[in-house]
């Protein structure tokens, strides 16, 4: 198991290498960096020309690139072009907050998704089940901004009128307020039941078909003439076969989403990696951008690992030797 | 005549399809008696496999469904139990091997554990370690090498032949008295068919249960079995003991099974199999469902008019035969006239 792993992260460096390789390229050629600084007529041509030196923005890109790499080993993925700060403590800030509402939301989608999964197949056809796949493809159909803005309504500003107050539709935290505070869950709740809503619609859906794939294979009847109760022979001999494919989506899909909630952190203002990534991207923030592609990046590939790894735990067919 | 074990009474299944009702099987009787052992022989989808999972509760239900009839096993209806008492039943006193033994297995559990299931199932309050010493016994008693280690191995890591006979294993757990074997050595090779109905043959000895064995293999049945049913779309068309139907066939569809079998022995140059294709069990023909392939028929009205009855022949007490015209196979002689196999 270790040799694979070990295995793994050797075949992943060259994934890294190709992939921050081709984003570098088309990131700088998307826009000159300091374009910003050419349009305000109070900064001396000097000056630009000395962050160009500095930057070494007037040398050639594959060059640069290699810059940047020392930069990202040596300076912790360096400093931001346009505000000359040190990009990592906003990375380890936002990623946090990202986390945080990740965590939960996927923990809770998954947890519902693999029950209502269940349920809706060993029940199939029934009223349950059509309530729960109805519900699963208004998920799946919804975009999600709009979700998010029609939880926004539906949560806050309805009941400001009375001046009550449950949710938040932006932000972290009151001031004065901690990140793990009751107040901090009243602001992610939002953004929370948005990602949830729509990671459930993906795992319940999966869940379902998974089970219904597997309950007609021939060893569940086998464990049906064995004589072992209705309980017995789904937990046991249908449940644990089905989640085989459910590990593969649900690892992919968190992975995904902590580098990629863009549009939920915009909507509600989350000062989340996602929002982090947009703004400079706006900016034309080079440096930024590159540090949240290789953070996502590692963070994509770390998730794959640990599907195999599951794989490997659930299916003893599968075997890392 | 002893009480039958098993007796099975004008059981009717049908399945719901989208094309229209499928009737698999359609009107069947017959009783299995303690410890003797009855082959089913029929084509694929003449209902063999069905008339058996359906009196346990093993056939999906929708879109299948029992109709009528009623299955006997020891003074209880099957039919008519509650689903725990059938639950109760299975894997206990009625046990099944099942065909494909590569998809019979879970494939993420233990072998070992999976045959211990199905006494933990029956005798939760059986100790684990009893259960493991039973289960390795067990594989013994099928000729697993080295069960100790077999014991905590997955399915993977057995061959077909010896996941068939972790299969028996399974069935035998708790001494059934009626063992449902559903074509247990299609899905292997010739070799190791042979080493499995050996398995078969001695689990049965030693536990004395009497055995339902499905196959479309006239030379297991000659091998195994006492007593036949040959079916054919849904029906019964031919019973008796295994003697009298390979030496004296009274039902074309029996003698068209035999001809179509090639005989090393004789210098054959065609083989001679049945025309025509099994009939669709939804638009089932029109009186004899064998008669648009039938070699006797000839045309004949009642062929296509009359359902013919199952009744007694000119061979003897207990052979039955669903012809119109079974009399006139008096002296037709299949090839297997002379016992080949059938000691």
């Amino acid at each position: 198991m270790l040799t694979f792993i070990v295995r793994r992260i050797l075949y992943s460096i060259p994934v890294l290498i190709f992939s921050t390789f081709l984003s570098f390229v088309f990131v700088s050629l998307a826009g000159n960096p300091v374009a910003l600084l050419n349009g305000n007529p109070r900064i001396p041509k000097n000056t630009i020309h000395l962050i160009e030196v500095q930057n070494h923005l007037n040398r050639s890109i594959p060059v640069r690139y290699v810059f940047w790499v020392r930069d990202l080993f040596t300076h912790k993925l360096g400093n931001s072009l346009l505000t000359f700060q040190p990009i990592w403590p906003d990375i380890t800030r936002t990623l946090g907050h990202t986390a945080q509402v990740i965590i939960i939301s996927e923990t809770l989608a998954i947890v519902l998704g693999i029950v209502i999964g269940i349920l809706s197949a060993i029940r199939q056809y029934s009223v349950f089940d059509y309530i729960s796949t109805s519900f699963s493809f208004l998920g799946f159909a919804m975009p999600t901004f709009w979700l998010a803005l029609l939880l926004q309504i539906l949560f806050v500003d309805i009941y400001l009128k009375w001046n009550v107050r449950i949710f938040y539709t932006s932000g972290l935290n009151s001031p004065g307020q901690g990140t793990w505070s009751l107040d901090r869950l009243q602001h992610i709740a939002l953004p929370v039941m948005t990602l949830c809503i729509i990671s459930f619609a993906v795992y319940s859906r999966y869940m379902r078909a998974s089970m219904l794939d597997v309950i007609n294979i021939d060893y569940v009847r086998t464990a049906r003439a064995k004589g072992l109760s209705d309980w017995h022979v789904i937990m046991r001999h249908v449940f644990r076969n089905a989640l085989i494919p459910i590990v593969t989506v649900a690892a992919l899909n968190i992975g995904g989403l902590l580098g990629g909630v863009i549009i939920t952190e915009t909507v509600f203002s989350l000062d989340g990696i996602g929002f982090y990534f947009l703004q400079k991207l706006q900016n034309g923030d080079l440096y930024a951008v590159m540090a949240y592609l290789v953070v996502t990046a590692v963070i994509i590939i770390v998730f794959n690992l640990i599907a195999d790894i599951l794989y490997g735990y659930l299916d003893p067919r599968i075997r890392y030797d | 005549m002893p009480e039958p074990l098993l007796s099975i009474k004008n059981l009717a299944v049908e399945f719901k399809t989208d094309d229209g009702i499928v009737q698999a099987v359609d009107d069947i009787s017959y009783d299995v008696f303690p410890g003797e052992t009855v082959g089913i022989v029929g084509e694929s989808g003449s209902g063999k496999s069905v008339s058996t999972l359906s009196i346990l509760g093993l056939i999906p239900q929708p879109p299948g469904r029992i109709v009528s009839g009623e299955a006997v096993f020891k003074g209880r209806d099957l039919l008519k139990l509650k689903k725990k008492e059938l639950q109760r039943l299975r894997g206990d006193e009625v046990a099944m091997v099942f065909q494909d033994p590569m998809t019979s297995l879970n494939p993420v559990l233990r072998v070992g554990n999976q045959v211990g299931e199905a006494i933990k199932a029956h005798y939760p309050k059986e100790s684990d370690d009893k259960v493991k010493e039973r289960v390795i016994e067990l594989l013994r008693l099928v000729g697993v090498p080295n069960p100790d280690v077999r014991y905590t191995q997955y399915p993977h890591e057995f061959s077909g032949g010896m996941r068939q006979r972790a299969m028996i294993a399974m069935a035998i757990a708790n001494s059934p008295s009626l063992l449902i074997a559903d074509e247990p050595t299609t899905a292997l090779d010739v070799t190791i068919q042979a080493q499995v109905l050996e398995v078969l043959k001695t689990v049965q000895e030693e536990t004395d249960a009497a055995t339902i064995l499905i196959t479309h293999d006239l030379g297991i049945v000659a091998e195994l079995c006492e007593r036949v049913l040959v079916m054919y779309a849904g029906k019964i068309v031919e019973q008796g003991d295994v003697h009298t139907i390979f030496q004296n066939p009274r039902h074309p569809y029996t003698i068209g099974l035999m001809d179509s079998l090639p005989k090393l022995t004789e210098d054959e140059d065609w083989l001679r199999p049945i025309p025509g294709q099994p009939p669709s069990l939804i638009n089932r023909p029109s009186g004899c469902a064998f008669h648009p392939r039938c070699f006797l028929s000839q045309g004949r009205l009642p062929c296509h008019t009359e359902v013919p009855p199952l009744r007694s022949t000119d061979v003897g007490e207990g052979h039955l035969s669903a012809c119109h015209f079974a009399e006139e196979l008096v002296g037709r002689r299949s090839k297997f006239a002379q016992p080949v196999g059938a000691s």
